[in-house]
């Protein structure tokens, strides 16, 4: 007799065989561990600047320009191990504390504009009629819109800051998840079981939550994935106009922004906050492209 | 034809009065009067009266609103309240920088991104393949403006002493003279001023060096164009690679592949003739698409970059409350996204017979 198995266990092998999507959680997994560890990882507090711990200033040089000192090359003094930046703080600590940041946003970017949008995209493809022109036509308006300078225009009229830059590219995404949500409802609503759970008198919430919305989350769950990596990069091309993470806490993209103009002198200040980004972003990525071909062979290959 | 043209320019009119309604309402929502932002934090009470009532601010919003569009349609965009010059003329010479930035990288992206797709789906699973799909996902992951400096430190320092080194910021090489081809072929006598189409037209220096032989012109502003170019290209041509190969290993097993292969026609046949034909309607639309990604990549590039287009402006104009610059750029953006996408309309009937653009 061939081994029983149920359809979640069938899920997790069909991803555990796919080789972006085990390559996505291996890089995921490695940054939510930096995150949780990052005072143990670190080898410096964020914020502290080497100007002030004695000894290690050299007096008369300008500390940008001291070159990262990689342990691996051979370096005899391995302290700082990507050097260190304008203020003279430890560029890898920064790093590192810069992950819960980023992650942050990521998931909580990702959880409001799910959220929302897929309310949006339910209530829309549940209703139909005026409730559902309104609803998709405000999302097209924003979909108009090129999405970062929209997002632009809502953190500076909310005022720069992080939280208001997650809030903008949180709105800026809705439309996204309103209207997967809405076709994969359109399409649900035809089904018998939606439309036995109508005859048996269920009320409109149940219907749509209890029935059609288990329906239609594997998209959800694709798009939500690669979602996260799409804040992450907005984020950080916020921050890097000044309008996101302000100093002196550490944001990947506030840190490119800050050394930018150095670009020439001191490349490593510059070099590894994206290396960085790049890194989050493609994991992500990774697994969300994973995700699409394991759970929906339907989506395969589709951009 | 031409029914067909005017007849979308036509219905796309709502959508471009939603969006300047929008923008007006949006900008006036923003914290912090124009006033303030341009005359400065201690601006007195009556110099901010005086500054409204110039610039017609004291008005309700409706009221204005009204009075733009009055002015719109004679072709007037107002004054930016931050240069004191007619939008017109900052579009005027603002707007080819980036549309010259954006054509460039539309094209760098469409050549290489449309040939890597039909060589990894060709040679699917091949190292070509296998490299080229992981090479758009690492590109996609990148951020624009990190790539953008990363290049400018390879070109522009660590590539000094070689041929390849490419400068790294700006539009032009100090001391370039970018004479326009309406002084040089002596349409405007000193001292006149030209009209301004054709100071927009003139600033497109690429095409301005080329039609008037100026090659040094013609070079100097190829090679700055380069970096930005790459740099905004790299989510494009990722993502038509992608299209295209995904669309094209689709065509490739179809069944009239299948029986062209059959009737013994050369394989260069089957794929470009018979699949690539089928396999680009996709790409076409992906490609104009991704408009709106230049237009957002401009923003961030032409800060890199320092380069004085419409996507630096509008930011620049956005955090200086300047109404006006605002709400313009927005409707030229959001009239070149209704072009492109008209255009890609037209391709998609010359594509498919199947479609009638009636």
């Amino acid at each position: 007799m061939p081994p029983l198995t149920s359809p979640l266990r069938d899920t997790i092998r069909r991803i555990l065989h796919n080789r972006s999507a085990v390559i996505g959680l291996i890089m995921i997994s490695i940054l939510i561990l930096v995150a949780l560890l990052a005072d143990v990882i670190a080898t410096h507090p964020p914020n502290q600047s080497m100007l002030d711990v004695p000894g290690e200033a050299v007096p008369g040089v300008r500390l940008p320009t001291k070159p990262p000192c990689i342990g691996l090359l051979g370096c005899p003094d391995p302290q700082h191990f990507m050097g260190l930046d304008l203020n003279g703080r430890d560029v890898f600590s920064r790093i590192v504390h810069g992950t819960r940041v980023s992650l942050l946003v990521g998931v909580s970017v990702v959880a409001f504009s799910v959220t929302v949008g897929t309310l949006i995209g339910l209530v829309a493809g549940f209703f139909g009629g005026w409730v559902d022109d309104l609803l998709m036509r405000s999302m097209d308006v924003l979909l108009a819109f090129p999405s970062l300078l929209l997002a632009i225009a809502i953190v500076t009229a909310a005022g720069p800051g992080l939280q208001n830059a997650l809030l903008a590219i949180g709105i800026v995404s809705l439309p996204i998840y309103a209207r997967l949500t809405r076709a994969s409802v359109l399409s649900a609503k035809e089904m018998e079981y939606v439309i036995a759970g109508r005859a048996i008198g269920a009320g409109p919430l149940r219907l749509m939550f209890l029935n059609i919305l288990p329906n239609v989350l594997t998209p959800l769950i694709v798009q939500a994935t690669l979602g996260i990596g799409t804040a992450v990069i907005e984020t950080a091309g916020l921050s890097f106009l000044g309008l996101g993470q302000q100093p002196p806490d550490p944001e990947w993209g506030q840190m490119l922004s800050e050394s930018r103009a150095y670009v020439f002198t001191a490349p490593h200040m510059v070099f590894f906050p994206g290396i960085a980004i790049t890194f989050c972003v493609l994991g992500f990525n990774l697994l969300g492209d994973g995700l699409r071909d394991a759970l929906d062979p339907r989506l395969r290959g589709v951009t | 034809m031409s029914r067909f043209l005017i007849r979308r320019l036509l219905s796309s009119l709502p959508v471009m009065v939603g969006i300047l309604l929008i923008t007006f309402v949006i900008i006036r929502g923003i914290r912090g009067d124009p006033c303030r932002a341009i005359l400065g934090e201690r601006a007195t009470q009556e110099s901010c009266e005086r500054f409204n009532e110039r610039n017609g601010l004291n008005k309700s919003v409706p009221e204005q609103f009204a009075i733009y569009v009055g002015r719109f349609v004679t072709g007037d965009l107002g004054d930016s309240f931050r240069l004191g010059k007619p939008v017109t003329e900052i579009l005027a010479e603002r707007l080819p920088v980036t549309a010259e930035l954006a054509l460039s990288a539309l094209v760098f992206a469409t050549l290489f991104g449309v040939p890597l797709g039909i060589i990894s789906a060709y040679r699917h699973n091949s190292t070509v393949d296998v490299g080229t799909m992981l090479g758009a996902n690492i590109g996609i992951s990148m951020p624009v403006f990190w790539l953008g400096l990363m290049l400018s430190y390879l070109f522009a320092v660590i590539l000094k002493d070689t041929p390849f080194v490419l400068p790294p910021s700006g539009r032009l090489s100090p001391g370039m003279n970018p004479a326009p081809y309406y002084e040089v072929w002596g349409w405007v006598k000193d001292g006149e001023v030209a009209p301004q189409l054709w100071v927009f037209l003139g600033r497109f220096t690429i095409a301005n060096g080329l039609i008037t032989g100026n090659w040094p012109l013609f070079w100097d502003a190829v090679r700055h164009i380069i970096l930005p170019a790459v740099t905004v290209s790299t989510i494009p041509l990722a993502i038509i690679a992608r299209m295209t190969r995904s669309s094209l290993l689709e065509a490739l097993n179809q069944d009239y592949v299948r029986t062209a292969r059959a009737k013994g026609l050369s394989e260069r046949r089957v794929v470009f003739q018979h699949a690539f034909r089928n396999a680009l309607l996709p790409v076409v639309t992906i490609i104009g698409l991704s408009f709106g990604l230049l237009f957002s990549g401009a923003v961030l590039t032409e800060t890199v970059f320092s380069l004085t287009g419409v996507g630096r402006t509008l930011f620049e104009a956005i955090t200086a409350r300047d109404y006006n610059v605002v709400q313009a750029v927005t409707i030229v953006s959001a009239f070149a996204f209704v072009l492109i996408n008209l255009a890609v309309d037209l391709v998609y009937g010359l594509l498919d017979p199947r479609i009638r653009l009636n």
